[in-house]
């Protein structure tokens, strides 16, 4: 009876969720052949660098009436598995509402059958981070269909590495270094005139 | 209150009525006449500053977070850093103010931090970041010479509503960061167009200006006390200049003082925790936005405008009645309850309850802060300074305390942890039970007969100091603290002092 009660939860759970259009990453499919140049073991500069992404139809595993219900696609940029290390606000999650894992949209475009190329300029507000591309094929309700991606199912091949702009100016730091020191200087004034004030009393 | 011919005489100058101390025993919020008032509105919004920059990070995390590579642990550190550097520098202050007065005492600390705040705009490193929150934390102990400062401008009969509204308003700060901060990046982000990891930068000048300019203020505008500075004072022979192993050994000894620390670790520092961990809980348990879940803390921190000083009115307002005995019942019901409610906010479910009893929470622990430093200013006259610290100080030990034992790894949830904050919290109020002023009583034991407020007061110099007539200003303060006998004992007559020396008559 117990385990009858957990199955049925289960399975209502699961239903709920598509009912609610939660769309659960492990039920897409790999329909999607993306490559991604500079590949693995590079470092880009966040600003300065791009990347080149090509992706077409995995021929192998695509289903044709799937294909016709992808109205978009979107390529973004997802953190690889050691930038996610003690770090929640990015973490992996089956539930694609939930999910953090991919941050940044680097490409939004209607579908297309034909093999596409585009560059993208790496922006300025991309962290210092390990990464890999992902794209996602819509559907007109806007609910995930289908997935590709640069690495394998572990995330563990094919990753590079972004290096963020620090945010710091020169401009900034003689600024920050500045008033710091004239702080600082106020309150060797301030004992000073302490002192005379005291002494002019005497 | 003595009314003598003397203060008759000296009331000429201010604009309040005033006691043979000089302090004001009337407290007008909205006026800024010197000395009491200017004082009030200098002390609360240079320490509101210095509660902005100390908590001006933790709004600003998810854009500081990527642009250092910060982990949960480097967060959670950095956060701990913040509280644990006022440990040392209250009791320190405590010590300035007894030595050098308030004035100096915080303008000093308040310069000394700013450049933390200043050189965040160039931190670059995990490490950078824990060093600034680190330094920036010292500035918290501004809280000491606002105390101090009002202990030292206001009678006993309003010290605890002084006492109050400055620490509350104070406070204030940690909400109303969660609110500036966000809006001051996002004016610098989309309106001059800096990018993410500039505009956050830029942001942090705000706050460092701000705490600057409120130095210079004091600095300028302020007087430690309502005859004047210290350092005339001290010339002219008015005030002696005390011995700082004295000041430091009567506070150390008061066995008042060490209970007090401990029990306003339990809601003072249970505030600054919550401050810390509130906006997670409520992000990843109800998984509300974090925009939302900055709301939701900054409305913890904002129940201050009116529950700390509230606090602080309460006690004034049963000390009329019940004297210091009253002031002790009201503070352990008060935290009591707080602590309760605390247990309860780890044990319900719903998002709406939760907010609702996070309110109520915050009031109750809020008004415990407000209501300790009605009972601090009465521990020690010399050493007021230091007491006060020691009390502050604890408040932070307690945060520290609780947020490595409850909030710090995997061990417990966080609504476990906030459940046994609130055991926690009960327990760490009892010692309130212990508390015993021989002229006055504790909370279930009365008066000794006999026993004065002299007595007490003046048992902190020794025989020597009596005869240089160091003592003086303790005399006058034993006098004015008759009201702390409450309606019954006012009206009690005095006991003839076996104490006539004739050397005191100056």
């Amino acid at each position: 009876m117990k385990y009858f009660m957990l199955r049925s939860y289960i399975l209502l759970f699961f239903l709920s969720k598509i009912i609610n259009g939660d769309v659960l990453f492990s039920s897409l499919p790999q329909s999607f052949h993306v490559v991604a140049y500079p590949t693995k073991g590079q470092v880009l500069k966040a600003g300065e660098d791009r990347i080149t992404v090509s992706l077409g139809l995995n021929q192998t595993t695509t289903n044709q009436t799937d294909n016709e219900s992808y109205k978009n696609v979107k390529v973004k940029l997802c953190y690889a598995p050691i930038s996610q290390v003690d770090r929640k606000w990015r973490r992996t999650v089956d539930n694609l509402k939930k999910d953090k894992t991919c941050q940044f949209t680097i490409w939004d475009k209607p579908y297309d059958m034909n093999n596409q190329t585009f560059e993208w300029v790496i922006e300025k507000d991309i962290p210092t981070a390990m990464y890999f591309v992902r794209a996602y094929a819509y559907n007109s309700a806007h609910q995930e269909r289908a997935y590709g991606q640069t690495t394998n199912d572990k995330k563990s091949s094919n990753l590079f590495k972004v290096e963020g702009i620090s945010g710091r100016h020169l401009s900034l730091d003689i600024t920050s270094i500045c008033f710091s020191a004239f702080a600082l200087l106020s309150l060797v004034g301030f004992f000073l005139l302490e002192k005379r004030h005291s002494k002019i009393k005497s | 209150m003595d009314i003598s011919l003397d203060s008759e005489k000296n009331d000429r100058k201010f604009a309040l009525p005033v006691d043979s101390e000089h302090k004001a025993t009337e407290f007008r919020l909205f006026s800024l006449a010197t000395p009491h008032m200017r004082a009030f509105h200098l002390s609360w919004i240079s320490f509101f500053s210095c509660f902005v920059s100390t908590f001006a990070a933790p709004p600003l995390l998810p854009i500081i977070r990527d642009n250092l590579d910060l982990t949960a642990t480097d967060i959670g550190n950095a956060g701990i850093a913040a509280v644990s550097g006022a440990v040392f520098a209250r009791i320190a202050m405590g010590t300035a103010c007894d030595l050098f007065g308030p004035r100096l005492a915080s303008s000093s600390l308040i310069l000394l931090t700013a450049p933390a705040v200043f050189l965040t705009a160039i931190a670059n490193s995990p490490a950078a970041f824990l060093m600034v929150r680190f330094f920036t934390g010292f500035s918290l102990a501004t809280f000491v010479s606002t105390q101090f400062w009002m202990s030292s401008m206001f009678s006993p009969a309003v010290v605890g509503t002084a006492n109050g509204l400055s620490g509350g308003w104070g406070n204030l700060g940690g909400g109303a960061t969660q609110l500036i901060m966000p809006l001051v990046y996002s004016l610098i982000h989309s309106n001059i167009g800096s990018t993410k990891f500039t505009a956050w930068r830029i942001a942090f000048f705000i706050p460092a200006f701000f705490q600057t300019l409120s130095a210079f203020a004091i600095f300028f505008l302020g007087q430690d006390m309502p005859d004047g500075n210290y350092v005339r004072l001290e010339k002219s022979g008015e005030k002696h200049k005390d011995n700082f192993s004295q000041v430091f050994y009567h506070a150390i000894t008061n066995y008042r003082g060490w209970i007090l620390a401990l029990t306003y670790g339990y809601c003072f520092g249970v505030e600054l925790t919550i401050d810390n961990i509130i906006a997670q809980y409520f992000f990843d348990r109800f998984n509300v936005n974090l925009h939302t879940a900055g709301i939701i803390a900054a409305s913890f921190g904002l129940a201050n405008l009116f529950s700390r000083p509230g606090g602080g009115i309460l006690s004034d307002v049963v000390a009329k009645w019940f004297g210091m005995r009253g002031r002790l019942w009201t503070l352990w019901v008060v935290q009591m309850i707080g602590g309760l409610l605390c247990l309860l906010l780890g044990k319900v479910g719903s998002l709406s309850a939760s907010i609702a009893v996070m309110l109520v929470f915050s009031v109750f622990v809020q008004a415990a802060c407000g209501l300790t430093f009605g009972v601090v200013p009465f521990v020690s006259r010399r050493s007021l300074g230091v007491i006060s610290g020691m009390t502050g100080g604890g408040g932070n030990v307690g945060a520290v305390l609780t947020q490595v034992i409850f909030f710090r790894g995997s061990r417990y949830s966080t609504e476990e942890g906030i459940t046994l904050m609130g055991v926690m919290i009960m327990c760490c109020s009892l010692p309130i039970l212990f508390i015993y002023f021989p002229q006055w009583g504790g909370m279930f034991l009365g008066p000794t007969k006999g026993s004065t407020e002299q007595d007490y007061y003046l048992s902190e110099w020794s025989t020597a100091e009596k005869e240089q007539g160091f003592h003086k200003m303790s005399v006058k303060f034993a006098d004015n603290s008759r009201t702390e006998r409450g309606r019954k004992g006012i009206s009690a007559p005095i006991p003839t002092d076996n104490e006539n020396p004739p050397s005191t008559v100056l």
